[in-house]
């Protein structure tokens, strides 16, 4: 009797019957799908990537991606599919480029600027 | 150099706060308004009464493609607005956005139709291509290239602030 409810149990379990909800060709597709997404903000969120959303949008861009993949698009590719449609702030991790220069040099042109402002300053 | 150094510190601050105090009193300046170009993407979708196929050749000239749903709510409000605007002429084709058929179609009998086609676009494919993140979207359209986009809802204020400008610049809908 105990084997027959542990084997209506295991039967009926949730883990037997789920599938996964985004299918891919392997794992290693599977890894870098989850990367990925991590990496691209949900256009109709404030800030939140479309991993952890669950609007219509992010839903889309999902699929988009998973058919991307399956066609054999590298993260770059799919990543400049997704700005050219959506602009470049869909991108958390921002480019090196023209538009960024100061994103990125401004923090240690302040960083020089107070050392100097630090060492040449004036003793009592 | 301390002189130098001290010049150097209050000018940068300056700067940001003239950088800060521009871009808040900025008035062209739309969170929602786009003006990068891009080719128009190519489809293959239905019309929404028939079962015409419409794709990317079926589009010429200049035009505005408007994303709508029956589910829209901000659409209902947009609505009056277009019927104004191809009242002067203007054409709009429609993008139904994730809409059954039939929610579409009593939509426009009850609130009136300013389109010259739709397109029904029950899976968001063309609207996924064109960077639609939702509805209402407004796309102008010139000879095959995206040249404004604007997402959310158009009114008066929205399209003289954000439209008129590039539609005076590109000198289009002239001849209507």
């Amino acid at each position: 009797m105990i084997k027959f409810f542990f084997f209506i149990t295991i039967f009926f379990s949730n883990n037997i019957l789920s599938e996964p909800l985004y299918k891919l060709d392997s794992v290693d597709d599977e890894k870098r799908f989850y990367a990925l997404i991590k990496e691209i903000k949900c256009p109709k969120c404030t800030s939140g990537s479309i991993a952890s959303s669950n609007a219509p949008i992010s839903e889309d861009i999902k699929l988009k991606i998973i058919e991307l993949i399956k066609e054999g698009k590298s993260n770059e590719e799919i990543k400049i599919f997704l700005s050219e449609r959506f602009g470049s702030d869909v991108l958390y991790n921002p480019g090196l480029n023209k538009n960024t220069y100061f994103l990125w040099f401004s923090p240690i042109l302040f960083l020089i600027v107070l050392l100097l402002g630090f060492f040449l300053r004036k003793k009592a | 150099m301390t002189f130098l150094l001290r010049a150097l510190i209050l000018g940068l601050t300056l700067l940001f706060f003239t950088f800060f105090y521009l871009y808040i009193n900025e008035d062209k300046y739309y969170p929602g308004a786009d003006f990068q170009t891009s080719d128009m993407p190519k489809f293959e979708l239905y019309d929404l009464y028939s079962e015409k196929v419409i794709n990317q050749d079926n589009l010429d000239g200049t035009f505005l493609i408007n994303v709508w749903a029956s589910w829209c709510i901000t659409c209902r409000v947009e609505h009056g607005f277009l019927v104004n605007l191809s009242n002067q002429n203007i054409p709009i084709i429609g993008l139904n956005y994730k809409d059954e058929k039939e929610n579409a179609i009593e939509w426009i009998e009850r609130f009136g139709d300013p389109y010259k086609f739709i397109i029904h676009d029950l899976k968001g494919e063309l609207a996924l291509d064109l960077g639609v993140t939702g509805a209402p979207e407004t796309f102008l359209v010139s000879n095959g290239t995206l040249i404004a986009h604007y997402r959310g809802e158009v009114n008066d204020m929205i399209w003289k602030d954000v439209f008129m400008p590039i539609i005076k610049k590109e000198g289009l809908f002239k001849n209507d």
